[in-house]
């Protein structure tokens, strides 16, 4: 498990992203019914932060070209992205989110590596 | 038409403060004095030269604050207007909070032009280009591979912003990288023209609503509108409608009166109509001394405004070519009236009829410019003495 942030830092609606050692950047979303996801934060189409998209309900629409994730199962609704966004446990503790990294491939968009 | 204008920006607000002069009184630069009665007009090249044109724009244009958009168009955060200041195209719209925002409407990446569209309602300002992402305060919001290039500051980075100010429900703006003062600019042209802001704000123009508007495409160079607005030579000729209201302006000299002098209506005349008919429910500010009389300001360079007890007319002038000025005339009215859905032709079919007859007159001016027999212009009358100071300005800061 790796510690994200103070629940209380990050606000409804908000995202925050952050950079594991040896893994990729994955977003943490708190919805606006107070529920925190955490997925993968590139865009599955093209290099761009999840975090900086437009979170409704549970989904989050990618800030370049709309393709939306659902927050829940990291699958993607309409192109351009095509392929899922893995998804990640939250758990919530004294109020520190901390996330344990999915062991599947991540789905890169082309040029990024792990 | 407009008669009444003479006093406008041209006069310093120390001029205003004295309130009794006359605008023939102002001396004429001897150079410009052709006879006892007559000053020479600028050359008809000034009028159709496309490199005079570009420096006008420019030099006055892009230099002063111009009135853009009506605040109410882009009443949500995120709706937009783009519109064009001099050569450079805007996009005006609001920010979360409802702060008016104005924008170049450049990518920060390659220079695409963001908003292609006239109007709309957005979240962010997307390039349809590279997808460069802008949020409503212009800040790069989202950007392909941005994560890779932490250099890239995003507000360094974000939209380039135009200086901002409503005022009497419009949103003013100003491209030059430093605005001149809004105070002594803009509300200065209304203090000088009406010798107060209090005047103008009897008719709480900002919380006016959209009756109508009208744009006209004119064929014609802008500083023959602004000179048109400027006197009342012409209006015992082209506009018998408007003289039978306001009868004082068939004397040609109506351009001559003090420094807060409305036009009286004429006896019998109920409103400010086509056919003197009743007008609509005046403004509750509008004094017993404004009752009853027309006002009339232009604040350089693009706006006349019309002030009458029940309606203002808001005139914005977007000069396009040398030859060509797109003027949009906004009639407003008291809210209860537009929402009653009463009928307001009477009072907009007056001035629409003034605006023809004007830029009909304009475009007979405009056709003429590259004669011979005009290259090196035309005289004005005495009535017309006060648009030599206009010239000069204009001339003056193109210099």
């Amino acid at each position: 498990m790796i510690p994200v942030c103070p629940l209380s830092q990050l606000a409804l609606g908000e995202a925050i992203r952050v950079e594991p050692e040896g893994d990729v950047p994955i977003a943490v979303f708190r919805t606006d019914d107070d529920e925190v996801y955490a997925i993968d934060d590139t865009c599955t189409h093209q290099d761009a932060s999840l975090a900086d998209g437009w979170l409704e309900g549970c989904e989050i629409e990618c800030p370049l070209h709309g393709s939306r994730f659902d927050l829940r199962t990291g699958e993607v609704d309409a192109l351009p992205a095509t392929r899922p966004v893995r998804t990640h446990a939250v758990r919530v503790e004294d109020d520190m989110i901390y996330v344990a990294l999915s062991d599947e491939e991540p789905n890169l968009p082309p040029g990024v590596r792990r | 038409m407009s008669a009444l204008e003479s006093f406008d920006s041209y006069e310093s607000l120390e001029a205003a403060e004295e309130a009794v002069q006359l605008a023939d009184i102002r001396p004429i630069p001897e150079e410009l004095r052709v006879s006892e009665s007559l000053v020479r007009t600028l050359p008809g090249s000034a009028y159709s030269d496309p490199v005079l044109f570009a420096r006008e724009q420019e030099r006055i244009f892009e230099q002063m604050w111009i009135c853009a958009v009506r605040s109410a168009e882009i009443a949500r955060p995120g709706q937009y207007k783009t519109v064009t200041v001099g050569r450079e195209s805007l996009v005006v719209s609001r920010n979360r909070k409802g702060e008016a925002r104005a924008f170049f409407n450049v990518c920060r990446h390659r220079g695409a032009t963001v908003c292609p569209t006239e109007s709309g309602e957005a979240r962010a300002f997307q390039c349809s280009y590279h997808a460069w992402t802008y949020d409503l305060d212009g800040r790069l919001l989202a950007a392909p591979n941005l994560t890779k290039m932490p250099d890239v500051g995003r507000d360094q980075y974000g939209l380039r912003k135009a200086h901002v100010r409503e005022w009497l429900g419009y949103v003013w703006v100003c491209v030059a990288s430093e605005a001149p003062s809004f105070e002594e600019t803009v509300m200065g042209a209304v203090r000088s023209r009406l010798g107060d802001l209090d005047s103008i704000e009897h008719y709480g123009v900002e919380g006016l609503e959209l009756g109508r508007r009208i744009t006209y495409d004119v064929k014609a160079n802008w500083k023959l509108i602004v000179e048109n607005f400027m006197e009342c030579y012409h209006c015992a000729t082209i506009h018998p409608e408007l003289t039978a209201v306001l009868p004082e302006f068939a004397d040609g000299y109506a351009a001559q009166y003090f420094v807060g002098h409305g036009a009286e209506f004429g006896e019998g005349v109920e409103g400010f109509t086509v056919d003197g008919s009743a007008g609509l429910d005046r403004i509750p500010g509008v004094t017993d001394d404004q009752d009853r009389r027309y006002y009339a300001v232009t604040i350089r360079p693009n706006v006349f405004v019309n002030l009458v007890p029940d309606h203002v007319i808001l005139h914005r002038m977007f000069p396009v070519a040398p030859d060509r000025t797109i003027v949009e005339c906004d009639w407003l009215y008291l809210p209860e009236v537009v929402a009653s859905g009463r009928d307001l032709s009477k009072s907009v079919e007056l001035f629409d009829l003034v605006n023809r007859q004007d830029f009909e007159a304009c475009e007979l001016c405009q056709r003429a410019t590259d004669s011979q027999a005009f290259a090196e212009g035309g005289v004005l009358v005495p009535s017309e003495h006060h648009i030599a100071e206009f010239q000069a300005w204009a001339s003056e800061a193109v210099r």
